[in-house]
This record gives C-alpha cells, structure tokens and sequence, in this order.
C-alpha cells in the first residue's frame, strides 16, 4: 500500500501524484498543512524526513523522499513496460538523471520565484526569475532541436520518460512566479504533449 | 505601426496548439483552423479576458478554456456560448482578430487592417542587391528571443557583413567563409534577418535561409546558424 506525504498546491507532489495516474497506480494521500501549519517542519515529519521537504513516499512501510528519487523508484518498480525510466544503456539513463537534476534546477529557481510571490518566501526574486529564464532557455532549445530531429519529449524518440514528468510542473506554474513561457515555443507545444497523456490528471494552476 | 510583421514561423502553428506571442506590446494569439486558414488574435477572450492561449482549437473555431465560449477561425465571430446553448451569440461578440497571412515560412501579423501581401526584400527598402526569397526554396531557421530593444539587435547584427533593408529587415549578402568551419553555413546566397518586436525590450530574430539547405545538412546548418544567433543574443544582453 503506497502513501504519499503529499502537499495539494507543491509542483514536487503533483509529480509525484501524476505519474502514479499515469502508471495506474493507486494511492492514498496524507495531507501535510505545508502553509500556514509548516507541518513539513513538524517533529514528527522531521523524524520521517529529517530534510523537512515534501514529497515523501511510504510502499509499505517503506520511506523515500526526494520527488525525483520516488519518480525513479515507481518507473522501476510499478511500470512492467519499463519506458518511463528505460535504463538497459548507461548513457540514456544518464542523460535522464541529468534532466532529473535539471528539474530540481527549475525548482531552486522558478519555483522559488513561485513561492515567493504567492506563499511569501524570502528571496532574491529578480535572481531567481534570471535563474528560471536560463534554465528555460536552456529547455526550450533541446525540444526545438528534439522536434527536428522527429523527438516529441526530452529524452526518447517514442514515449516520455520520467524526464517529462520531474520538469512538467514547474514549468507549468512559472507564471504563479512572474515567469512568462511567452519567449518558449516550443516548451508550450511539449506542454501541451504532457497534458493530452492518457490518465494526465491537473493540480491548481495545471489543467 | 502599419506593416506586416512575421510573428511565428508557419511550421511551429500546428493544428491543436495555440501559438502565443506579442507584438508592440500586443499579445497574439496564432492558431490555424482546421480549414488550414491561420489567425492572429488579441489573446484576450472578449467575454472575460483570459488568455484565447491557453484555449483549444476544435475543428474550424477556438474554444476559451475558461467558459467555452467558441469563436469562428477568420471573423472571430462567437459561435457558441454553453450556458445559453439555444441562443445564438450577438453579432457583437467577436474576438479580436488582426490581419494575417502566410509567406515564406511565416506567419505574419499586422495590427493595422492590411489587404496586401509581405515581400522581401521589403517595399521602400533601401537599395541594396539581394536575391528574394523564392516560396518552396526556403529554409527558416529556429528563431530567437532576445531581452533587448530591436535597435538593439539590429546595430549588434550590423556587425557582420549585413545591410540594413529597413527598420525591420536586415540581410547578409554571403558569409565571408574564411574562418567558417561548418560547410552547411558556407556558401549560402542571402540570409534575411526579420526582426520582431515583442516589446519595448523584447525582440525575436527571424532568420530565413534564401535556399533549401539539402536534407543531409539541414540540421547541422540549424545548429550552426541557431550557436551564431545565440551569440548575437547573449552579447547583446550584455551590453545591455
């Protein structure tokens, strides 16, 4: 039995929510007062995650946290067909970490952005936005190419990978941060790939 | 502003996505109907002024996301509202719908009413020898999104071997392909560079290759012109 320590409005647990959709997985969610009961600070979350951040997953008694370590973990253990994490090479597996890390690099920036503008947070607001804008640049760019080259996602010529899922929701919500996908193309057409999944399911802000 | 402006390159309005982008200071949005026909419109739906963007296109109208309303491909005209589905929308009730057509490649836009065609080089331009581009011999390259004013762009691509056709149009007559390593760049006839401005400080250069770059090197030339674009874009934003 899967539960997710999960947080409605956080573009980490979306992600999490919408592969498990995505794979047909069922779950059930404990829902984390993350604003304004900082509940992810709790003593007893911090015994669950001693990093105080949301997602975690328990698979039976089980705990991961880290939104794209549980990505990883449900592609290889919930999806026979084994297409949303391939890893039969070194460098295609690889080349999908590095998105996983560029994911994270959207959250440290524009989601950051996000926060700050809509829960408050501290932040270098204009840093942050510089930050997004680079990453997003750097995204918009790959797809381009990707399309080009007859690829629809980031990583495989014929299917999406967990790749498409850890970067979706940041992106998506960018605006919530004063982040315009206006100058990116073809990030909005890939946006629009993600959202026409079979089993695709929406989050506020994402439909 | 009264001329026609590119605002996407044709193959990148697909049926099924909405394009979004801005000129002047004017959000757009650019969808093409399933007749094929494309549209440039205020991205506002008239109903309650959200984004036509994030709408949907269906068969031959665009659906606003928020309450449904449909509006025809080319008037704009609301066909359909759900929550009075037996009346018919007042003739009123339209989208805002800008002058657009397509020519090499692109899409263009006109905020004013036009009834002309885009040429290249452009009408009035200032005389210089170039080759117009021939429909069908054409490669259009991936365009680029630069955080700086168009006079900005354009006095940074006049340091190349480039001649200034008019405020917006700008063309390199051939690379000096000394020190050009990358054969699909070398030996090209003309490039034109088409500038639009987005906003104030927000500028896309359209680049189109006046031939039909061979399969074989089409993509390594993608990649060749895009690195140079990319160029011009950073060293202007930093001299910003």
């Amino acid at each position: 039995m899967i539960t997710l320590y999960d947080y409605e409005l956080s573009g980490n647990c979306y992600k999490v929510r919408l592969l498990l959709h995505l794979l047909q997985v069922g779950f059930a969610r404990r829902e984390i007062d993350f604003h304004p009961g900082r509940e992810h600070q709790s003593p007893w979350f911090l015994a669950l995650n001693p990093l105080g951040q949301l997602p975690v997953l328990d698979d039976d008694g089980w705990i991961l946290r880290d939104a794209q370590a549980i990505l990883v973990y449900l592609a290889g253990r919930y999806d026979p067909t084994q297409r949303w994490c391939p890893r039969e090479d070194a460098a295609g597996l690889a080349t999908l970490v590095s998105w996983l890390s560029f994911a994270d690099g959207l959250t440290a920036t524009a989601g950051l952005a996000r926060l700050h503008d809509t829960l408050f947070y501290a932040a270098d607001i204009e840093q942050c936005r510089r930050g997004a804008h680079r990453a997003l640049r750097v995204l918009d760019e790959h797809l381009w190419f990707a399309e080009q080259e007859g690829r629809q996602w980031i990583c495989s010529r014929e299917a999406p990978t967990i790749a498409d899922i850890a970067c979706f929701p940041t992106v998506m919500l960018s605006e919530e941060g004063g982040i315009s996908r206006l100058p990116y193309p073809a990030i909005r057409r890939w946006t629009d790939r993600v959202r026409r999944l079979e089993g695709f399911v929406t989050m506020p802000g994402i439909f | 502003m009264d001329r026609w402006f590119p605002v996407a390159r044709s193959e990148e309005v697909r049926p099924g996505h909405v394009f979004q982008t801005s000129l002047l200071g004017q959000e757009i949005a650019v969808w093409r109907g399933r007749s094929g026909a494309v549209n440039a419109w205020e991205n506002r739906c008239p109903h309650r002024g959200v984004r036509l963007s994030i709408g949907e296109q269906i068969e031959n109208e665009l659906r606003c996301r928020y309450h449904g309303w449909r509006f025809a491909s080319g008037s704009g005209q609301c066909t359909h509202i759900p929550s009075h589905p037996t009346q018919k929308p007042g003739a009123a009730l339209c989208a805002t719908a800008y002058s657009s057509t397509e020519r090499y490649g692109y899409v263009w836009a006109s905020l004013q009413p036009r009834d002309d065609v885009p040429s290249l080089p452009p009408e009035g331009s200032v005389a210089v020898a170039v080759t117009p581009p021939v429909e069908g011999a054409i490669t259009t390259l991936r365009s680029v999104y630069v955080a700086a004013s168009l006079e900005a762009v354009a006095e940074r691509l006049l340091l190349g071997r480039v001649a200034r056709l008019d405020a917006y149009t700008l063309v390199t007559e051939a690379y000096d392909t000394a020190g050009v390593d990358d054969a699909a760049v070398a030996n090209i006839d003309s490039v034109y560079w088409l500038l639009q401005p987005l906003e104030p400080c927000a500028t896309v250069i359209h680049g189109l290759v006046g031939k039909l770059i061979p399969a074989a090197q089409r993509l390594a030339g993608l990649r060749a012109y895009n690195a140079r674009l990319i160029g011009v874009r950073d060293a202007v934003e930093l001299a910003r």
